[in-house]
């Protein structure tokens, strides 16, 4: 089929909307709704109109990263060996699959949007739970970019060394904690690869 | 921040080029950069604005006062605490870390602080892990990281008995 078919598929649009503006985006609005008022009354017409200057500016400079960011995350989906990644942070890899997923998050560039598109590239590869946590931990508070760009900038690089040396062993910490918590976890995307018709099928 | 956003697209048009030499398909691509963008995107304004309206209501001056070298341990929960409910991007975390450190805040505490904000920055949750990964994994890794703020903090207090590296005053903050 030509490749983009799928634009018109009706189906397809319905669930693209259902997805995009379901009770999740209603809640998250209504949210918004609600800080506005506290903040209005809490601190006044000055604040609230200052706290929407900001994010106005901050969505301008956040949209192009997201496009980006959300660009890669399809291409590796579709790129990325999968079953080589599910043996290298699987749930059979113990320590070591700990080991490349805090290695994996302290190396991704860029911020939320891609750390978190990955994860969920990740989550369908067949890393385990451990791994999830120890990647995104990683990226956290170990990632290299951010650390260059934020601590060393503003807090100065002696300080900058030490909360990095300090924070080395906590992503591996986080995803043994995380193979120990008997909690039960769906990740959205296992959800979508059960629907048919989705991407997320295509595994 | 820009060198971020360069390094990603570089990444983007090496794994094009790569695409292209592969013989990809790039439909479903699209598709699924389509699907995810549906996703994120308005459930992410929302989270940006509400963030936003948070950070007003922080009070940051009376927090620095409780994060000095007096408060010694004691500092940790509350450069905790704080860390949790900043709810915005490294500029405002970091600035306020800064107004911290110039309001005389230790440095456990500092780590504290950002150790907390980075692994719990509530827009970050709000706008990206919850519509992409899901609740339950939020849950799962709310749970896990729990213990890390404060084990950074105490390693970083521990640190201090033995040297002085790293040790604030940051050039720039004193005087």
């Amino acid at each position: 089929m030509p490749p983009l078919d799928f634009l018109r598929d009706p189906e397809w649009r319905r669930e693209l909307r259902a997805d995009a503006f379901g009770k999740g985006f209603w809640g998250f609005f209504a949210a918004a709704g609600i800080l506005g008022v506290v903040c209005w009354l809490v601190r006044g017409q000055e604040a609230f109109l200052d706290a929407l200057a900001k994010d106005a500016v901050l969505l301008v400079g956040l949209m192009p990263r997201v496009v980006v960011a959300l660009s890669i995350a399809a291409l590796v989906y579709f790129m990325l060996p999968r079953d080589r990644i599910s043996g290298l942070v699987g749930q059979e890899s113990g320590v070591k699959g700990l080991l490349v997923a805090t290695a994996a998050g302290t190396v991704t560039p860029g911020g939320p949007s891609s750390a978190y598109a990955l994860l969920a590239v990740l989550a369908v590869s067949g890393a385990d739970r451990g791994a999830m946590v120890a990647y995104i931990t990683a990226w956290a508070t170990l990632g290299l970019q951010r650390v260059l760009v934020w601590d060393v900038p503003f807090m100065g690089a002696e300080f900058a060394i030490l909360r990095v040396l300090v924070s080395l062993p906590l992503p591996v910490l986080a995803g043994l904690i995380a193979r120990r918590l008997p909690l039960e976890l769906h990740v959205r995307e296992e959800e979508d690869a059960r629907r048919p018709k989705r991407s997320g099928a295509r595994t | 921040m820009n060198y971020g956003f360069l390094a990603l697209l570089v990444l983007l048009f090496v794994l094009i080029a790569v695409a292209l030499r592969q013989r990809q398909d790039f439909g479903p691509i699209l598709m699924r950069f389509c699907e995810q963008f549906a996703k994120l995107v308005p459930r992410m304004l929302c989270a940006l604005v509400a963030a936003g309206f948070i950070a007003q209501l922080i009070p940051k001056q009376t927090i620095s006062g409780l994060l000095g070298d007096d408060a010694g341990l004691l500092a940790l929960p509350v450069a905790a605490a704080t860390g949790l409910i900043v709810p915005a991007g490294p500029v405002i975390a970091f600035a306020i870390a800064a107004v911290f450190a110039k309001a005389g805040a230790s440095t456990p505490a500092l780590v504290t602080f950002v150790t907390s904000w980075s692994m719990y920055a509530a827009h970050r949750i709000l706008i990206y892990e919850v519509p992409l990964i899901g609740a339950s994994f939020l849950r799962l890794r709310a749970l896990s990281v729990l213990p890390l703020p404060f084990l950074a903090g105490g390693i970083a207090f521990l640190a201090g008995l033995l040297t002085h590296y790293g040790m604030l005053p940051v050039p720039w903050t004193a005087g």
